[in-house]
């Protein structure tokens, strides 16, 4: 089936007074695919979501809900998509199910089936006030209300903030099904497992810009191999090698990272008669620090250059 | 010696709430003081200047037996004198904003900040529920001294400087009597805090206690025959006290006894309750009421409902009351040369219970008016509160939800209108005072125009200015209230009186609507309503 496009950006930015919050950001989502959306706090990622649905107006460029313009016809693109925030401010007079009933008459569309499985599956008692929950079951709540709707595009800001262990695991079951009943998915979010787990392509924001968006294969291809190695005799020196970075040495070992090609690295590890060597391709979590770990998290303009 | 680690005092650490409201009180409290104690003291100093001449001062007594007057400004006495004079023009006012006060600031510290959680953060410290509100309040009663001491010493002085000859010692009385209704309002503030399940809440209840008061002593001092009431009124124990033309001290001891009774209260509740909870525990809805629930406009109704139902409710009962005494207030006034000109300033010729039904419903226009800026403001903090998040990212479109919103406004003041109308007329019936239902409908319906020209401008600032738009919604019938005040004491046509919408009423009974006013505010109004939806749809939605 030929996907359509479901989330498109087209140098969408974002200006608060003087803070660049977005710059240009260029984007296109698939139908059908969950984009996990990286970046540390105040990078832009709240800022992008909150241009897709409309709540702030761009300050240059345009965005589309599978064609709809999300700043002239909020509404109209409101209809094919449902958004989780990371804290749920609710109205805090009405009780689970008022606000379920509520959500669900303005969206127009829910499948109460759906509904009753996810209030079992959150195991959430929805006759309480809204006042009365907790942090977590207010997030519960407001996932609820928005994967009941089965919407065509899922937007989803940081939405396991407050879950349990169990509950998080019921979240990455619930984003599975909705991937495999076409639905697309906008995951923002901190937990790199999370990401690491559920998302197709991964797009990595900072200070208002893209800087990274690829499947995770493509970005640890792109990016160092962990390289450590045991030898016998003297430790060759690694530091001038092509490629080679953040050399450490450990008694008889050596550890390193490289970039583009292994061959000079293995010809000079051969030389030097190494007896043990492990490789490993970075983590999420080591490519996500590896951008933003080394020179502070934000302030910086351009996109960072390779991992040191 | 250098000490590795900073240590605080036991007594430090375990005064911390205290010491945190009594800073966080006594700030206002001094501005409060500031202005309490100018407007005690320019009155004293000015009255020989406004009143140089005999006459003139009899022309003021003219008042001294004027019901409609002290039901509204509690009893006239010795207005010939500057002491009398003070006591009537500052006395109500300072008694009732302290009394907002007191109320305001004692929930904002103890029950708002335990709805914000910080209460949380100092009771993981060293201090126990109860400990916390003994501290509260003891840092209330600081933010009171805050309070009292500016308005005696401004009052004392304003005395001292003046060609009158006021002592000093009474205008520290006055000065402590009219104040002392902040500390009761504090004392009840602190139990409603504890007994109410969130400062809103809090305040409401609050709120009902003032007015409770307000129309209690309405009634004592509208009638003599009914001035024991008086009594049972903490807003009447200050009238009692007779500040500056009696210092009648025994008032004082209902009025210490209430605030220290409710201090012990307010304790006793909080170390029986657990934090976040009320002693009106909230039930847990076992059916759902999703009547309402359809739709956003239906949501707008059911959360604006109590207020709603508070306001009509508090009109019906003022616009009663007025009804009631209007025929004796009628008689009273008759050949008030002061009530005539203000009558014939608004365009009113009639005289008696008509005209003093014409005064009053200036007055319930401007209970409508702040009844309509509280919906702009209820409008602003849906927004605020990140609320109107969730019906925005769902097919809701946003000049549909503002209209609703606003809609809303205009049928609060319609039914308040209504309402009080009625209710007059229903007074008025018990009286036999022959005023005709339909001139009592017509004389609620002509206080919507000005509430919708006030709900237009707060939509209009709502729209281009959402941070502001609480602020310009009640300082505008602020404004309006104030160039009404002025208007009453001066004859003046300045362009300024212009600027307040209830100056372009007409004191309908007393008079007939005017309907080239009527039709200015009405389009004024809409025109800015609809320019403030249009541009809503423009912007940003902000946080608070």
């Amino acid at each position: 089936m030929a996907s359509a496009t479901a989330i498109l950006t087209e140098n969408l930015s974002k200006t608060f007074g003087t803070t660049k919050a977005l710059v240009a950001l260029n984007l296109e989502v698939p139908e059908g695919e969950v984009i996990g959306y990286l970046g540390p706090n105040g990078a832009g990622k709240t800022t992008t979501i909150r241009l897709l649905l409309g709540l702030i107006q761009a300050s240059a460029g345009r965005a589309e809900i599978f064609g709809v313009d999300c700043q002239e016809n909020p509404v109209e693109a409101h209809r094919r998509l449902a958004y989780v925030p990371g804290e749920a401010t609710l109205w805090p007079s009405l009780t689970g199910a008022e606000t379920l009933h509520l959500l669900g008459r303005i969206q127009g569309s829910v499948d109460t089936a759906y509904r009753d499985a996810l209030l079992e599956r959150f195991d959430f008692d929805p006759t309480k006030k809204v006042r009365t929950y907790s942090k977590g079951n207010r997030q519960k709540l407001i996932l609820i209300a928005a994967l009941m709707t089965r919407a065509d595009v899922l937007l989803l800001d940081e939405p396991t903030a407050g879950l349990d262990p169990l509950m998080e695991r019921a979240f990455r079951d619930c984003v599975q099904e909705s991937r495999g009943r076409g639905q697309t998915v906008f995951l923002s979010s901190h937990i790199l497992s999370e990401v690491e787990a559920l998302c197709d392509r991964i797009a990595i924001l900072r200070a208002g810009h893209l800087v990274e968006v690829g499947t995770l294969e493509q970005m640890r291809h792109l990016s160092a191999l962990q390289v450590e190695a045991e030898f016998d005799g003297t430790i060759p020196d690694l530091t001038h090698v092509p490629g080679v970075t953040g050399v450490t040495v450990d008694g008889s070992s050596v550890r390193c990272h490289v970039t583009g090609s292994v061959e000079p690295l293995l010809t000079v590890l051969a030389r030097a008669g190494v007896h043990h060597l492990v490789s490993r391709e970075p983590s999420l979590e080591e490519l996500f620090l590896a951008h933003y770990g080394a020179d502070g998290s934000d302030g910086s303009e351009g996109p960072p250059d390779a991992p040191a | 010696m250098r000490r590795r680690k900073e240590s605080y005092g036991d007594r430090a650490a375990s005064r911390v709430v205290a010491r945190t409201t009594a800073k966080r009180a006594s700030r206002p409290g001094v501005l409060w003081g500031y202005v309490f104690g100018a407007t005690i003291a320019a009155t004293v100093y000015t009255y020989p200047k406004t009143f140089p001449t005999l006459a003139s001062r009899e022309a003021l007594v003219a008042f001294s037996n004027n019901a409609a007057w002290a039901a509204l400004f509690g009893p006239l006495y010795r207005l010939d004198t500057a002491a009398g004079y003070t006591a009537y023009k500052s006395g109500m006012f300072v008694t009732i904003l302290g009394a907002i006060w007191g109320l305001l600031i004692a929930t904002r510290l103890t029950r708002g900040e335990e709805d914000g959680g910080r209460w949380e953060l100092y009771l993981a410290g060293r201090t126990t529920r109860g400990g916390a509100a003994a501290q509260a309040a003891m840092g209330l009663a600081a933010g009171f001294v805050a309070l009292w001491l500016p308005t005696a010493l401004i009052a004392a002085a304003g005395g001292a400087l003046s060609t009158t000859d006021v002592s000093v010692r009474a205008l520290v009385f006055f000065a402590t009597a009219a104040v002392s209704a902040a500390a009761m309002f504090m004392a009840i503030g602190l139990v409603v805090a504890q007994l109410a399940p969130n400062r809103h809440d809090a305040n409401m209840a609050g709120a009902a206690i003032l007015a409770g008061s307000y129309l209690v002593r309405m009634m004592a001092d509208s009638d003599p025959s009914l001035a024991w009431l008086r009594w049972l009124s903490p807003i009447g124990w200050v009238e009692e006290s007779r500040p500056l033309t009696g210092s009648h001290w025994v008032a004082f001891l209902p009025i210490v006894a209430l605030t220290l009774v409710l201090v012990a209260v307010s304790i006793a509740v909080a170390r029986a309750r657990d934090l976040g909870t009320s002693a009106f525990a909230e039930r847990d809805a076992p059916r759902s009421r999703t009547l309402l629930l359809g739709g956003q406009a239906g949501l707008t109704l059911r959360l604006a409902r109590p207020a709603i139902v508070a306001w009509v409710a508090a009109l019906a009962a003022t616009g009663f009351v007025f009804g009631l005494v209007a025929q004796a207030a009628g008689s009273a006034l008759k050949g008030s040369p002061t009530l005539d000109r203000i009558i014939h300033r608004l365009g009113g010729t009639a005289a008696g219970a008509v005209s003093y039904l014409g005064f009053v419903f200036v007055v319930a226009a401007g209970l409508v008016a702040i009844a309509v800026a509280g919906q702009v403001a209820a409008t602003r903090n849906e927004e605020a509160s990140g609320h109107l998040d969730n019906l925005l990212v769902r097919p809701v479109a946003r000049w549909r939800w503002l209209s609703v919103r606003l809609g809303v406004g205009l049928g609060l003041c319609l039914v308040a209108g209504l309402f009080a109308g009625f209710a007059a007329w229903l007074g008025a019936a018990t009286q036999h005072s022959g005023i005709g239902i339909d001139q009592l409908l017509k004389a609620g319906l002509n206080v919507v125009p000005p509430a919708i020209f006030v709900l237009g401008v707060g939509g209009l600032a709502f729209g281009l200015w959402p941070r502001g738009a609480i602020g310009v919604a009640y300082g505008l019938v602020v404004w309006s209230f104030l160039v009404e005040t002025v208007a009453a004491a001066v004859n003046s046509n300045h362009w300024l009186l212009d600027t307040s919408p209830m100056t372009h009423m007409a004191p309908v009974p007393a008079s007939n609507p005017n309907w080239t006013a009527v039709v200015w505010l009405v389009g004024l109004g809409v025109l800015a309503a609809l320019t403030g939806i249009a541009a809503f749809g423009r912007r940003d939605i902000v946080g608070a």
